[in-house]
């Protein structure tokens, strides 16, 4: 087992290691940082002093390697734009984008599992195929436009909620929260919505035909034969055994809520490090990028290795399949 | 304790909610800095003056006036300009201004680390004559030389150097990256970069207070119609800019307006002069057509500039016909006409020139740099294909724009261009000037004019202004002659804020806070 | 009367089958689901209109010499202040006629949704019955390479390719780079989700008699998995072909939105959508609302197909 777990994390690293190569091999095509860097009034000599001072005469594996020296210290470099270090300004920035990930994740959770335990007892009801098709229409539209018309409905004719950013916002240490001021809880119901509609629709469904088929299955029926009250056989029994793949699903659905909040943080300007690498891409800001791709890759491969483990430990069968 | 923590937090932040009266404002992009020395772009210079002060600024007009030098003259015949110094002066943090600051300033801003060294390239000294009096001695007579240094913010020696901050940092970080120690009305009290910004009114200040601001918030919102949203519904009093195609609504909405001016840039289509053959389009690699002037002029008749204002800037930009607005110092008034809008004349020009079934070639564009800048080069590809010519359009964004344009990978391309002296020797030096180390340094495509290069110096150094017109609008008409560049438009500026609020619009896109009044 | 090509026999042969389709439990979920039906016929409605854009649209909005920009903004039904030109749904900015963009950004949109599945389908499918079937190291180099296939979201993947296919492709094929990499980009960030499946069905099917019994005849690896596994692994990978279909139009959309996606000058569905959402303040609203009607009834009817596809695919829910 021990071996297994050694083995895995190894592989881990080295994914992390090929996927930071491949984004270094690739970062020069997005663009030339020196030019964005200096006025128009800047001379030729400018341009190749300052390429030269930021190391870009170099291969991309050189540079990759300086990255590397850096990242294992902890040092991301400093942001070509914003002249400052880069993992500070990612330390101010994670809280935004972990804390409307997280809303969104419950809301997904919360609304999925509810709406689809009840489109699953009601099965043919006009309710929840009312609801089924609801659901699909939040997901057949990109997620850009439902945020601006989110916005255009719920801001601007309605008034009710803000169209951008995150509100009063309060620093505890580090961290900075929304969840404390009434307005940075406003702020929070528009991108969470926006960015959770996916994964709820998608949690829904599982519960929903993952309970059918739960109900359908004899120790359900010996529990009714048994006159146990529907609502108990429902959620006490039923629901219990749907959640071991909503939690899989949901565990790996984290990692690209995170991903897309890149797009729901550009649609309402929310400062997360979502926002951060979109400004860093326009800017070919290199040290930000790295240190974003890193950042999601550690988070998603960690999420992985924690699934896979989790796996081995609940099934004995995959546990010598492991060693073998 | 946590618990603690969050009531002190709470009971702090409820506190700066209910006192302050706050305008806010947003932007495209955020000021990358607060060091007014490390970048020199609209957004950092636009912004810093509101905390920066240089020793001329300009006003509402763009005219340059006394700030913290209260006079200059120049010295003998074009050695240099003597400027006093205001006296009284104080930074935010109380310190003095001074002679020494200027030359501290000075050797700041035009050290090898900063951005904006290239104003003080004819500068050989600057000398202090005493604690308010400062020479700045030039190698050469420079008669504009006061107008190019309006931007040249102070800053404070001593605070630099407890703090060190000496040397602007573009590719590291320091003190001057997020804190501001100016003279001008406002104060930096916070700021978080790609966030927000927080001004507050400085109460030493010397000048006239016209505001009525008690707080300023900047924040940056990049789409557009996100920015838009914010406005109507009053998450924001002021967005720049406004989407062309909103203006006219949102200017018949309730509880907003829009306040609309030229800009100094004038957008025009570049050439590809000196390369041998064609880059883009299904003709790639044969001889290129452009380097010669007929087919330069044909595509000048066949661009419809007053349809593309009309439909895609919606009425809200005015013509070029030079590579400077009229607004502009040194602007030529006897090359005022545009070439005419006429495709036969343009077809017979093609046909003369050997291309009576026109050619195809490549059209590079940016999509994110200029108003629109999309929309136009797409308007200008259906033009060019009445004429029988076939541009294969490639927009990109800004970050791989220039290196593209750069590495000659074009034979068409859109250039946007705003005169950062707000004079006409400006767009010859980087634009027109044969290209090279100093000089001509966005000449992409290569014009060489032996006429313009020697004329270039002596418009830079003639102190008549009318010898000093003379020749430009002999280089004027040079550029119009050659169709050098095709210009199309200047661009428009367009603010939108709500109802109750007053300012004041210049044309180089700067927001002046005070000139703002909340009613 | 001549020779009928097809004869009797295979006639009755072919009727028979479709017949069989008609009459087998999924063909009796299909004709007791007004959804499905409804969802099909506007599925099929929209992919033919693609398919012959030329020939409905009134106009050839890909051709820029016929365009007048004089033409921009004529809303619906109503004639243009200057031309006197009217157009069923409009025009945009740069006065194309929005019904004739729509039918020929349906037809990228589409062609792009359906190559990259195809392209997800076949590379999922082929390496996942590898690490399935051969297991060890080809197994762990496959998942692994999945593994980082996860981390890049598919927008960061689209973005890279897209700089790099641009510095790599000759000039004259510039216009049409944006259409592979977008099939490259969506096919790559899909491909994984087939791959597992495909793989546990493997895994599990591996180790039935039957797999094992054709083994011991001798039947090669390649034969095993085409033949035996494969077909048992069909349904789902049906179900999620259908669902991705959906994913992938939207992706393309959002794609356009970060400036990746299909040029303006060739705009799909996305890249209208993305234009047209310029103009949601300032009145314009048929540049965006037809093509967000035609993508959402497309996604709509291709998301309902594959729900139903689901449901009657497992037999264990009926």
């Amino acid at each position: 087992m021990l071996n297994y777990i050694i083995r895995r994390v190894l592989q881990s690293v080295l994914v992390l290691l090929v996927v930071g190569l491949v984004a270094f091999a690739m970062f020069r095509f997005v663009g030339d940082p020196v030019d964005n860097m200096l006025g128009q009034e800047r001379t030729m000599e400018d341009v190749e002093r300052l390429r030269e001072q930021l190391g870009l005469d170099q291969s991309f594996v050189v540079q990759y390697y300086r990255f590397l020296e850096g990242a294992v210290q902890g040092e991301f470099g400093i942001s070509y734009r914003q002249g400052r270090q880069v993992s500070e300004i990612i330390a101010e920035r994670i809280p935004a984008t972990l804390e409307l990930a997280a809303v969104s994740g419950v809301f997904a959770l919360v609304l999925g599992i509810g709406l689809g335990v009840f489109t699953a007892i009601r099965r043919d009801g006009f309710a929840s195929n009312a609801i089924m098709t609801l659901s699909l229409i939040g997901v057949s539209l990109p997620t850009f436009l439902i945020g601006i018309l989110l916005i255009y409905l719920f801001s601007v004719e309605l008034g009710w909620l803000p169209s951008f950013g995150r509100g009063e916002v309060v620093q505890i240490g580090g961290w900075s929260t929304g969840f404390l001021t009434q307005s940075g809880l406003m702020a929070l119901i528009l991108p969470s919505i926006t960015l959770g509609l996916y994964q709820m629709t998608l949690i829904m469904r599982l519960v929903r035909s993952e309970m059918l088929e739960v109900l359908r299955q004899d120790y359900i029926r010996f529990a009714r034969a048994r006159g146990l009250k529907q609502r108990a056989i429902n959620f006490r029994h039923a629901l219990k055994n749907t959640l071991v793949p909503v939690i899989t699903v949901t565990g790996l659905q984290l990692g690209s809520i995170i991903a897309f909040a890149i797009i729901t943080e550009t649609v309402f300007q929310w400062p997360g490090v979502g926002l951060l690498f979109i400004n860093a891409i326009q800017f070919v800001d290199i040290p930000v990028m790295a240190a974003y791709l890193m950042l999601i890759s550690v988070m998603f491969v960690g999420i992985n290795l924690a699934v896979d483990l989790l796996y081995v430990a609940i099934d004995p069968r995959l546990r010598t399949e492991g060693k073998s | 304790m946590k618990r603690a923590l969050t009531l002190t937090a709470m009971a702090l932040c409820l506190g700066t909610a209910a006192t302050a009266e706050t305008f806010r404002w947003a932007t495209t992009t955020d000021p990358q800095t607060m060091d007014p020395h490390a970048v020199s772009s609209a957004p950092v210079l636009g912004f810093l003056n509101n905390v920066y002060e240089g020793l001329v600024r300009r006003g509402r007009d763009m005219s340059i006036e006394p700030a913290l030098a209260t006079d200059w003259e120049p010295i003998g015949a074009g050695d240099g300009w003597r400027f006093t110094l205001r006296q009284g002066v104080t930074f935010h943090d109380g310190s003095d201004f001074t002679a020494e600051d200027v030359l501290f300033s000075y050797q700041r801003a035009s050290s090898e680390q900063s951005d904006v060294a290239s104003w003080f390239s004819p500068v050989s000294e600057v000398i202090v004559v005493d604690e308010f009096t400062v020479d700045i001695m030039t190698t050469s007579p420079q008669p504009i030389f006061p107008d190019s240094i309006a931007n040249w913010m102070m800053m404070d020696s001593g605070w630099a150097a407890a703090n060190g901050a000496e040397l602007p940092a573009r590719d590291a970080e320091n003190h001057a990256t997020l804190n501001a120690n100016g003279t001008a009305a406002f104060m930096l009290a916070e700021r978080q970069p790609g966030l927000s910004t927080v001004l507050v009114p400085f109460d030493g200040w010397w000048g006239d207070v016209e505001h009525n601001i008690t707080r300023a918030e900047l924040t940056p919102i990049q789409n557009s119609a996100t920015a838009v949203a914010a406005l109507l519904s009053g998450d924001v009093d002021m967005i720049d800019p406004v989407p062309i195609q909103d203006a006219a609504r949102l200017s018949e909405t309730d509880g907003v307006k829009v306040v609309q001016g030229i800009e100094a840039r004038v957008i025009m289509l570049g050439f590809a002069h000196d390369h041998e053959v064609l880059y883009g389009g299904a003709d790639a690699g044969a001889p290129n057509p452009f380097a010669d002037v007929r087919v330069r002029r044909a595509v000048a008749h066949a661009v419809n500039v007053d349809a593309i204002l009309q439909t895609i800037m919606r009425g809200n930009a005015e013509p070029a016909s030079q590579l400077v607005s009229p607004a502009m110092r040194g602007y030529s008034e006897i090359h005022a006409a545009r070439p005419a809008v006429d495709p036969d004349a343009a077809r017979a020009l093609l046909a003369e020139a050997g291309y009576p079934d026109g050619f195809s070639f490549g059209l590079s564009c940016p999509n994110d740099r200029y108003l629109n800048d999309e929309s136009v080069c797409q308007a200008v590809v259906g033009m060019l294909a009445q004429i029988g010519l076939e541009a294969q359009l490639d927009a990109m964004p800004v970050s791989n724009y220039w290196p593209e344009l750069r590495a000659d990978n074009f034979d068409m391309y859109l250039l946007g261009w705003s005169p950062g002296t707000f004079d006409a020797e400006h767009p010859i030096r980087f634009l027109v000037h044969t290209s090279g180390e100093r000089l001509g340094t966005w000449n992409f495509g290569g014009y060489s004019n032996p006429r313009i290069d020697e004329m270039l110096p002596l418009i830079q150094s003639e102190i008549d202004d009318a010898a000093r017109q003379a020749m430009l609008d002999e280089a004027a008409g040079i550029i119009q002659e050659d169709m050098v560049y095709l210009p199309m438009y200047v661009q428009p500026l367009i603010w939108g804020t709500r109802d109750n609020i007053d300012l004041t619009q210049r044309p180089d896109n700067f927001f002046i806070l005070r000139w703002v009044a909340v009613n | 009367m001549t020779d009928t090509p097809i004869t009797p026999p295979e006639k009755a042969r072919a009727r028979s089958r479709l017949y069989m389709a008609w009459d087998s439990d999924v063909g009796y979920s299909f004709r007791h689901s007004p959804v499905a039906m409804v969802s099909l016929f506007v599925t099929l409605l929209l992919v033919l209109a693609a398919v012959f854009s030329p020939l409905i649209a009134p106009h050839d909005p890909f051709n820029p010499a016929t365009l007048n920009l004089m033409n921009g903004f004529t809303p619906p039904g109503e004639a243009n202040a200057f031309t006197g030109e009217s157009f069923l749904l409009g025009t945009d900015d740069q006065g194309r006629d929005v019904f004739s963009t729509i039918l020929y950004g349906l037809r990228i949109s589409l062609f792009v949704g359906f190559a990259a599945v195809l392209f997800a389908m076949v590379l999922g499918i082929s390496l996942g019955l590898l690490a399935g079937y051969v297991g060890g190291w080809t197994e762990t180099i496959i998942m692994r390479v999945a593994d980082v296939q996860l981390t890049f979201p598919a927008i960061l993947v689209a973005m890279l390719i897209f700089g790099v296919a641009k510095g790599i492709t000759p000039i004259e094929y510039r216009d049409q780079v944006a259409i592979w990499v977008l099939i490259i980009a969506i096919g790559l960030s899909d491909w994984v989700q087939f791959a597992r499946v495909v793989r546990g069905a493997t895994l599990v099917e591996k180790s039935k008699e039957y797999v094992q019994a054709a083994r011991l005849i001798g039947r090669t690896p390649l034969a095993i998995m085409v033949r035996h596994i494969l077909p048992n692994v069909l349904s789902p990978v049906l179900v999620i072909a259908t669902i991705s279909l959906a994913l992938a139009i939207i992706a393309e959309a959002t794609l356009s939105f970060l400036g990746v996606g299909a040029p303006p000058t060739q705009p799909s569905l996305g890249t209208l959508i993305r234009i047209g959402q310029g103009f949601l303040f300032s009145g314009e609203w048929w540049i965006l609302f037809f093509p967000a009607c035609t993508l959402l009834a497309l996604a709509l009817a291709v998301n309902l197909l594959g729900d139903w596809l689901r449901d009657a695919l497992n037999p264990r829910l009926r």
